[in-house]
């Protein structure tokens, strides 16, 4: 029930010449309020002639402030790049301020130096000569030469060719295809249904794709734990795999990621 | 988690982009990670989910998003790696207000929000996810999530720095949460991070004329963290 006060009740009985003045509220609320229309503010009212028991009264709704200038603080395109392929921290600084035009040129040559840096070490973990062991050419170059060459034979993806691809950082993803960060469909030789470059899933394991195009060869599998002589020890590292996958709750439908853990 | 790999994760820190570089590392506009996918099979629309900030560490900036630190994604659809398109996203009073996609005033390292080009605004979820849905058929959404990415990035640690001379672990029991330090382990399982995302249609963003290597022709995109000056 609304409560009227005794001034609001005289300003009714002196307007509502047709209406008895008495103490009934639902008869006031049947009848109206008129000092909502009187041009005051009075009465329970937060504004002139609204608020309280008259009608709400229109706030005043100030925009948000959108103004000023916002300048680069962090930057991604494709995951993992900069901090697998950046090779200190005044590195990684400088590209997250970077422009994808200017990658190329400010970060090729230094992530092809990280990426042999990366194959010095486990040279020297196997006793070998870091000169010796290389970045190979990998199985993106096999599937663009075609089911008739192996993995190597005039491979194109040289160490070269892929820090050119990767230092611009972008994350390609086509419209109306499915989206597969990278798949090798049945593999060597033929990639039958290999698919990629298309964008990128939560459930797509971009970790062992990155290891495999950086470490696994003309077939995918260079240093991926093998036992070559047979001893039942590993004799080459595990650098294709990370060994985890997707454990994270993610739903087919918007907004795709699982609620908070 | 020891305090050794604690340490090692303070300078050497990896990830999809978690935590990446001293300048970033552990603010507000630290980027976690970028999705961008059909989200079904002959889908007509294109989903971009940007995670800011990350509890996988304590310490780190988690849970609220800075109303100073404006997020772009920027779309390239001629291949010169310029940006043609952007979507923007602020916060304000618990709303997340997106802008675009839209011709930015100018393109490079600093900007400003293209108020002209409104998209729509979502209010900032909680637990639960709150999502709006513009006229144009935009879905919107800001608030905590899951995160998605998965790597075990303390053996990672180990192999670039030449502790681990097998390598990567194996696989362990996907099941198994005991930590037998001899199979593999997923070090963002059960840390969150701030997720924004747009699933947009792609008449919105029109055609494109860049290409992937494979001659697919592909929006080229990225995302940036802007701090207001």
């Amino acid at each position: 029930m609304k409560v009227f006060t005794i001034k609001n009740m005289l300003a009714l009985c002196a307007l509502l010449v047709f209406a008895a003045c008495s103490d009934d509220d639902d008869q006031m609320m049947v009848m109206g309020n008129p000092s909502c229309t009187d041009g005051i503010m009075n009465g329970d009212e937060t504004g002139v002639d609204c608020g309280g028991s008259c009608t709400p009264c229109e706030t005043a709704i100030t925009p948000p402030d959108f103004s000023g200038t916002y300048a680069q603080a962090d930057f991604m395109g494709r995951p993992g790049i900069n901090t697998v392929l950046s090779a200190d921290g005044a590195t990684k600084d400088m590209h997250n301020m970077a422009i994808p035009s200017e990658m190329g040129a400010s970060f090729q040559a230094a992530f092809e130096a990280r990426l042999e840096q990366y194959h010095d070490v486990y040279a020297g973990l196997l006793g070998a000569d870091p000169t010796a062991v290389n970045f190979e050419p990998n199985i993106l170059g096999d599937i663009l030469n075609g089911p008739d060459k192996d993995g190597f034979t005039d491979n194109p993806v040289s160490a070269t060719v892929l820090t050119t691809v990767l230092a611009s950082d972008v994350l390609e993803v086509a419209p109306n295809l499915p989206t597969t960060y990278f798949n090798g469909g049945s593999g060597a030789p033929n990639y039958e249904g290999a698919i990629g470059l298309t964008g990128r899933t939560p459930q797509d394991d971009v970790i062992d794709i990155s290891l495999i195009l950086l470490f696994g060869g003309g077939d995918g599998v260079r240093f991926s734990g093998q036992d070559t002589d047979m001893d039942g020890m590993a004799d080459l590292p595990r650098l294709t795999s990370d060994g985890v996958a997707l454990t994270a709750t993610i739903s087919t439908t918007f907004p795709y990621l699982g609620a908070p853990e | 988690m020891g305090l050794w790999a604690i340490a090692i994760v303070a300078t050497l820190l990896v990830a999809a982009d978690h935590i990446d570089a001293p300048g970033a590392m552990g603010t507000t506009a630290d980027i976690a990670d970028f999705y961008a996918f059909e989200p079904t099979v002959g889908s007509d629309n294109t989903v971009f989910a940007v995670d800011l900030q990350s509890n996988v560490l304590p310490d780190l900036a988690y849970g609220t998003f800075d109303e100073n630190v404006l997020t772009e994604i920027n779309i390239d659809t001629d291949d010169d790696l310029v940006e043609d398109l952007v979507i923007q996203a602020i916060p304000r009073a618990g709303r997340m207000y997106f802008f675009g996609p839209v011709a930015p005033s100018t393109t490079g390292t600093n900007g400003t929000i293209m108020v002209d080009a409104p998209l729509g605004s979502v209010a900032i979820s909680g637990a639960t996810a709150t999502v709006e849905t513009t006229a144009n058929g935009v879905s919107l959404f800001a608030g905590p999530r899951q995160d998605a990415f998965y790597f075990d990035f303390f053996q990672f640690n180990a192999v670039i720095g030449g502790m681990a001379p097998e390598g990567f672990k194996p696989a362990g029991d996907p099941n198994s949460t005991a930590d037998d330090d001899t199979t593999a382990v997923d070090t963002f399982d059960g840390s969150n991070t701030m997720s924004i995302v747009i699933e947009i249609p792609n008449s919105l963003l029109g055609e494109t004329s860049a290409v992937n290597v494979l001659g697919i022709p592909v929006y080229k995109t990225w995302i940036t963290t802007n701090i207001k000056q």
